[in-house]
């Protein structure tokens, strides 16, 4: 604590004022006129003083707190000690005790008379700043660093109350006020306010008003009832006020500064409020130092204290006021009667306070319970602006850079190198390295134009700066894979236009720059097209013929960034594909990453870590698929990204321990992320599995869109995909039947492909999950319009027809339709399916207890393959699958063998059919044939049957021959039938849900 | 045992590296390796990291023991015990002296990794010496040495074996009665 920095405290009574400060001395000011103070010199520093009937009390820097008899100045002996200093010593009303708060945490109440009789008070966490003994000696208030003010019951030594109200600081020098507290002469309360700029309070000796100083120097004078601000004063030369006293009789406050100047403050309460606005709000500890003013002596009391330690800290709360006279006083107080009465000033407060005083009443009473009442803020007279404050627009940055300021610097780290940058005493270079080096060898490039921009790219590296006075804003492009002797080209922007933003795509590059245009540049340096951004361009990316440009739409509020997207579409189809649309970001955050996947999807990574991609089969939506700050142990850690690629699903990224972004030595290591998407209830089984289904469809989307801009795919990932999506269909539909949730079996059966519907109703069927017939049929029929509607594949329809709906069906009516559809359809429309290749995996073990063999006919059975037609094949199946279908089993051989029937009176009818109506597609034709050979006779149709029969049965002798070894049995069509409902059935094992 | 044999197995321990060449999985008898993609980090054996290094086609992260902090722990901890400390990498040795001989540019520190290593070796060795000691010269039919490495037990093997055999046979000669028994 600088000597210059005298804060004092003092205190006025009548005519004697006393103040103190760092420079040890004890002023005793007799009147305010008084231009030679006597002075005590009690020690290196005071921090405080208080004086009450005679005694004077002191906390110097020796650790002790004296007393001195008054006004003559002589020791009078150590009433306590510390282990550090005092920071604040009060007296009792009565002035029979005294109230110190130490730095070593400790408050201790000492009888004046007798110095043995102390009271300690432990539990604050650090330096005490202010204490406060309340009228009736039952109570004491602290405040400390900690941010705590605790309310004490003398007499227990126990707490109160407290309340985690202040602003935490590690020690008194760095406290933002000095938190005086103040209790309310005769009613018992104290008051409490928040706000770090008051840094004293005191009440008047008649418990109305209030008044505060504030560590911006103004002085403001409350009236507490009728909760007006009533004075506001500003201290002309703005300095801290770290003391404060109301004469005795009131209507004149002394105030001291931090630069050591006392000045006093004239006719203040005596005088009827004036109109005076308000002041507000500006949270305010209130310290009290009524009691310091001592009425009942007449002579003065002071107090002091000297350390103001807090400079004015925050720079929210400027607090303006206009007039007047405060009087500062340099060094010395000059009366001035007249002074304030009524200069209203208002104070604004601007910015984020509302007028939230917290003021504590009653405290001390009874139960000490205790209330925090809302603002004893006076109204507010001026309208003080409330709403929601306009953010910082972000600047523009390069995805993938570090901090320009940095001498050592990533100026880009991108999915093909790395381009680093050094500008220190010895050396300013750039640095080029390549991920793989196939690409290029490492460059390393003197940085003569100072660049502070980069971006690297298979083709080239575009570097930028930006213009200074004489230089006009450069790009600099090396583009080290152009086939002739010509490498590099260099570009000056017009005067006055600096570049922004750059970036490199497939045989282009763009900047854009401050005059909120974007330019286009051939990778070869050739000028193309220019367009104008609505708002200061963030950052952009590109990737083949993409170009993703982030921009200011408007200006955020209250931390938010507004933020517009634009996505174009270079090369030969130009088109913009987004059309600047707000881009999302998570509350209170910016942009911190942006650019392409690997695969070419725009991702953008806003400052909370959320990773977030473009939908586009949801209208161009951003997803969400990851949240970086989940996988951070600790706050303050970070994930830098450099690189998303989809497929792998990989989140590249570096972590950061304590810092938002890396350090170029050591060099860091990448490290990979898995996204997942926020879904509901991952932890349950079905919530993974939406997870997983969701983030498998977001994540192959870049195929769809690869395809239809005209690149090669990998069309073996991409059926991979697909599988994987429609097994994950699939155990949540097992999941579902395990569950009876039929409705959702149908939607999710809603949105497989076809194939895999077959399979689910196979799965469904035989789960024997649907116990009533009647619902199960429905909800296949159900599946069974959906897809139809939008299909058209008859096959499935019969398909479906047979296998879901066919066995529990046992009316006589329906078995023709059903039985003999199936045949004839599967056969011609049958084709691969993409599920083909998960034969594989159905030889993975098999969680029903149905032996394969049998299985398999089953399944043969059920793709209505001919040879299963037969009533023998039907018991066998029966005995296979006995746990599911038993009851079944009687329908299904009648069943079956009208079908082929029918399949037969079809085959011979087909060309009536289709004569009689040209127009039919096969679908068509089956429902008139059905329609027809139902209204043949009984005997028609039995003979029918019995040709079928004729028809199946070499076929099935051979079966038998082969040892039911049916996998690779069938020859030409048969096996292709075949095969497809053995690995169907395979599938299904594996799919059968074992939850239980 | 040849200390090249012992190395020869740590060759099989694995290793981040850092590609900076594009390869698809690899098909190895010993397992699938990769795939490579440059710049993102691999796990793959000592030996092909080291192939790989001296191609100049990668950059080999350290293992994470490989830190003069936590060396240091270790070596206080072996110093002030008695028996001996749990090690990070059971070729520890091996490991320090293969990947600072070969990519001592990719490892932070090295020279001093290289002290440490050393330290750490010559305290164990020397303690394992002492042990070897007493247990001789209190004719101890067998001990216990927890936490030692391949390579510690083999450079002390040969030496120890030999003398205890020798050591039999001049005791036997001073008690030939016994001798004949065998």
């Amino acid at each position: 604590m600088p000597c210059e920095r005298k804060p004092m405290r003092y205190v006025t009574s009548f005519e004697i004022t006393l103040t103190c400060g760092s420079d040890g001395d004890v002023r005793i000011w007799e009147s305010l006129d008084d231009d030679d103070p006597k002075s005590i010199n009690v020690g290196e520093k005071v921090y405080s003083v208080a004086l009450k009937n005679g005694k004077l009390v002191t906390a110097v820097s020796n650790n002790t707190v004296q007393i001195h008899t008054f006004p003559e100045g002589d020791p009078d002996g150590i009433l306590t000690r510390f282990t550090t200093n005092a920071n604040h010593v009060t007296f009792n009303s009565s002035g029979s005790r005294v109230a110190a708060g130490s730095s070593d945490f400790i408050v201790k109440i000492v009888e004046v008379v007798d110095s043995s009789q102390q009271k300690t008070l432990r539990g604050h966490d650090a330096p005490v700043l202010s204490v406060a003994l309340d009228t009736s000696d039952e109570f004491l208030a602290s405040s400390s660093c900690d941010g705590s003010v605790t309310v004490w019951s003398i007499e227990s030594q126990t707490q109160v109350a407290q309340w985690k109200i202040l602003q935490k600081s590690s020690d008194v020098s760095n406290a933002k006020s000095l938190c005086r507290l103040a209790w309310q002469p005769h009613s018992g309360k104290f008051s409490l306010w928040l706000l770090p700029v008051v840094n004293v309070v005191v009440w008047s000796p008649c418990g109305k008003f209030l008044a505060a100083g504030t560590v911006g120097g103004n002085l403001l004078i409350w009236d507490v009832e009728a909760k007006l601000c009533i004075e506001r004063q500003k201290h002309e030369k703005g300095f801290t006020v770290c003391g404060m006293a109301w004469h005795p009789s009131g209507g004149r406050i002394a105030y001291t500064d931090t630069e050591g100047c006392l000045g006093l403050l004239e006719g203040v309460s005596s005088s009827s409020p004036p109109s005076s606005s308000t002041v507000q709000s500006t949270k305010v500890k209130k310290n009290d130092y009524d009691d310091l003013f001592d009425e009942d002596d007449d002579r003065m009391l002071d107090e002091g204290m000297s350390d103001s330690r807090s400079p004015v800290k925050k720079p929210i709360m400027e607090e303006d006021d206009d007039d007047d006279d405060l009087m500062p006083a340099t060094g010395k107080p000059r009366n001035r009667g007249s002074f304030l009465d009524d200069d209203d000033n208002s104070q604004d407060v601007c910015v984020s306070q509302d007028p939230g005083s917290v003021k504590l009443d009653g405290v001390p009473e009874e139960d000490g319970s205790s209330a925090i009442l809302p603002a004893v803020g006076p109204a507010v007279s001026r309208p003080v602006y409330e709403g929601p404050m306009p953010t910082q627009p972000q600047r523009a940055f390069q995805a993938g850079s570090t901090p320009v300021h940095l001498m050592h610097r990533f100026m880009v780290w991108n999915s093909v190198g790395i381009v680093r940058g050094y500008n220190d005493d010895q050396d300013n270079a750039i640095d080029v390295e390549f991920h793989d080096t196939a690409i290029h060898h490492a460059m390393h490039l003197t940085n003569t134009l100072g660049h502070t921009m980069a971006d690297l790219s298979q083709e080239a590296v575009l570097l930028a700066c930006e213009g200074t006075d004489e230089l006009a804003s450069k790009i600099q492009c090396l583009h080290f894979s152009c086939w002739d002797t010509h490498k590099d080209w260099i570009v000056d922007l017009p005067k006055g236009e600096d570049v922004c933003a750059l970036c490199l795509g497939q045989g282009w590059a763009a900047v854009a720059t401050s005059a909120l245009m974007v330019r286009l540049f051939s990778i070869g340096g050739v000028q193309k097209e220019i367009f104008s951004l609505p708002g200061a361009v963030v950052c952009m990316a590109g990737h083949g013929e993409q170009l993703l440009i982030m921009y200011h739409r408007g200006t955020g509020f209250d931390g938010d960034q507004a933020l517009g997207v634009q996505l174009l579409q270079l090369g030969s189809k130009r088109r913009q594909v987004i059309h600047g649309e707000p881009l999302p970001l998570s509350r209170k955050s910016y942009l911190a990453w942006m650019g392409f996947t690997a695969e070419g999807t725009p991702c953008c990574i806003d400052s909370e870590g959320v990773v977030r991609m473009l939908n586009r089969t949801v209208g161009n939506t951003w997803t969400p698929v990851c949240n970086t700050r989940d996988s951070c142990k600790s706050k303050s850690d970070h994930y830098w990204v450099v690189g998303v690629h989809e497929n792998p699903q990989q989140l590249r990224c570096i972590p950061c321990k304590g810092s938002r972004f890396p350090p170029t030595l050591p060099r860091p290591a990448v490290a990979v992320l898995p996204f997942n998407l926020p879904y509901c209830q991952t932890t349950t089984e079905k919530g993974q599995m939406e997870e997983q289904y969701w983030r498998s469809m977001l994540f192959h989307n870049h195929y769809s869109f690869l395809s239809s801009s005209g690149y090669e795919i990998d069309s073996e990932g991409q059926s991979q995909a697909e599988k994987e999506q429609q097994e994950l269909l699939m155990k949540m539909f097992a999941l579902s039947c395990k569950l009876e949730r039929e409705f959702r079996c149908v939607e999710l059966a809603e949105m497989m492909t076809h194939s895999v519907v077959t399979l689910a109703i196979r799965y469904a069927s035989r789960s024997r999950l649907f116990k009533d017939k009647a619902s199960f049929k429905f909800c296949f029929s159900k599946i069974l319009v959906s897809i139809f509607t939008f299909t058209m594949y008859n096959n499935i329809y019969l398909n479906v027809q047979v296998s879901g709906a066919g066995k529990p069906s046992s009316s006589s009516a329906g078995q023709p339709r059903t039985t003999s559809v199936l045949d004839s359809m599967t056969m011609s429309s049958r084709k691969p399916t993409p599920l083909g290749g998960t034969s594989k995996q159905g030889k993975a073990p098999v969680l029903k207890p149905l032996a394969p063999k049998p299985k398999s006919k089953v399944h043969a059975s059920k793709g209505n393959s001919k040879k299963l037609v037969d009533s023998q094949t039907e018991a066998e199946k029966v005995k296979a699958a006995p746990a599911a279908t038993p009851p079944a089993s009687v329908e299904n051989i009648e069943n079956r063998k009208p079908k082929t029937g029918f399949q037969l009176w079809l085959e011979d009818n087909r060309k009536s059919i289709l004569a009689d109506n040209p127009d039919f597609e096969e679908m068509d034709v089956i429902k008139q044939g059905m329609g027809r050979f139902r209204t043949l006779s009984a005997e028609e149709r039995l003979n029918w049957t019995e040709r079928a029969k004729g028809d199946s049965d070499p076929k099935k002798r051979k079966r038998e021959d082969e040892g039911q070894v049916n996998d690779q049995m069938e020859s030409d069509e048969g096996s292709a039938k075949k095969k497809k409902p053995l690995d169907t059935s395979a599938k299904l094992s594996a799919f059968a849900f074992n939850k239980e | 045992m040849d200390p090249a044999e012992v190395e020869f197995l740590a060759e099989k321990e694995m290793v981040k590296i850092i590609p900076n060449f594009s390869l698809d999985k690899i098909y190895l008898i010993g397992g699938d390796l990769g795939p490579f993609n440059p710049g993102l980090p691999v796990e793959v054996p000592v030996w092909l990291a080291l192939n790989l290094k001296q191609r100049q086609k990668c950059r080999i992260v350290p293992p994470e023991w490989m830190d003069t902090d936590k060396l240091e722990e270790i070596r206080e901890q072996e110093r002030k015990l008695d028996t001996f400390t749990p090690i990070p990498s059971p070729y520890y040795m091996e490991l320090a002296k293969l990947l600072l001989n070969h990519s001592a540019d990719n490892i932070p520190k090295a020279d001093e990794i290289r002290t440490l290593v050393k330290d750490i070796w010559d305290t164990r060795v020397a303690k394992l010496r002492l042990s070897a000691d007493s247990f001789i010269s209190q004719q101890e039919a067998h001990a216990q040495l927890d936490n030692l490495t391949l390579m510690e037990i083999n450079t002390t093997r040969s030496f120890l074996l030999d003398s205890l055999n020798y050591m039999y046979k001049l005791r036997s000669n001073l008690q030939p009665g016994r001798s004949q028994d065998y």
